[in-house]
């Protein structure tokens, strides 16, 4: 436990899987840009180098009408070039992202940390996440207000896939 | 690490001083005093952290006579509270994309691997 910070949040997760497969999912551009946006963003990794140091450079791309709409609210850019580097990396142990969080109207460019530790147990996985708490409480808050209007969509999108 | 010029909530409680004089007054009110015995913190430091707590909105203070009697205000706690939650909701979806893609990528790699009872 590296944060500089006490964790604003920490989630664990078990998975039938190796911690091989979890670890490729933060470390590859495929397994990266699968699913790291949130619902209505894309992600195009340019950059991921997972090595202490080593870069984490991708866009974040508004796809849906409801995010778009959103960011342009917000007065933020749909497509935005994120930055951030890799820190403490140990393959299939740990790793830690520190984004660079430069994009908030109205805030001085911060870092925002989190650690992934990865553990193998038996035929499964578990991985657990630590996130420091971003800068402001405010803006998370505000930012957050818009992802929830997405997340209540949720629900629905679920129902329909196990309806198939 | 943070740019910002003032401290938020989290940068207030993540002070364990500040923290201990937090766990004291969740007994109820106290004076100064009260708050040095039950948090082993000295005055000077107890008196500096309650401003910063009374600043911040963590902490009021209600004046009887000579006495100052300080408690925790509920409003910071809960929108800490509700903030967690939010952000609990936000990576709980996004650990749920994590899973998709787990087992997309292992139904894919499923499908490239040979059957052997060929």
């Amino acid at each position: 436990m590296t944060l500089k910070t006490p964790p604003a949040a920490t989630f664990e997760r078990r998975y039938q899987a190796s911690v091989a497969e979890l670890w490729a999912l933060w470390t590859t551009k495929e397994g990266f840009e699968s699913w790291w946006g949130p619902q209505g963003f894309r992600v195009v990794v340019h950059r991921i180098e997972p090595r202490a140091g080593g870069a984490l450079v991708y866009d974040m791309i508004a796809v849906g009408a409801q995010e778009i709409a959103y960011m342009k609210n917000a007065g933020m850019a749909v497509s935005h070039g994120t930055h951030g580097t890799f820190a403490d990396v140990v393959r299939h142990r740990h790793l830690e992202l520190v984004h660079v969080i430069d994009f908030v109207p109205g805030l001085p460019a911060y870092e925002h940390r989190m650690r992934v530790e990865f553990f193998a147990e038996g035929r499964q996985a578990r991985m657990i996440i630590q996130v420091e708490p971003h800068s402001t409480t405010q803006w998370t808050q505000a930012s957050l207000a818009g992802m929830e209007s997405q997340l209540t969509k949720l629900p629905a999108l679920l129902g329909a896939r196990a309806a198939r | 690490m943070y740019g910002n010029a003032y401290m938020d909530a989290f940068q207030v409680l993540a002070d364990p001083s500040r923290r201990h004089i937090v766990e004291a007054l969740r007994a109820g009110e106290q004076q100064v005093n009260d708050i040095v015995r039950s948090s082993r913190i000295h005055q000077s430091g107890v008196s500096r952290h309650l401003r910063l707590l009374l600043d911040s909105g963590f902490v009021q203070v209600r004046p009887q006579g000579q006495q100052r009697y300080y408690s925790l205000c509920p409003g910071p706690f809960n929108e800490l509270e509700a903030w967690l939650a939010s952000y609990r909701r936000v990576w709980d979806a996004r650990l749920g994309r994590f899973a998709e893609a787990l087992e997309r990528r292992q139904a894919a790699a499923a499908a490239r691997k040979p059957r052997k009872d060929r």
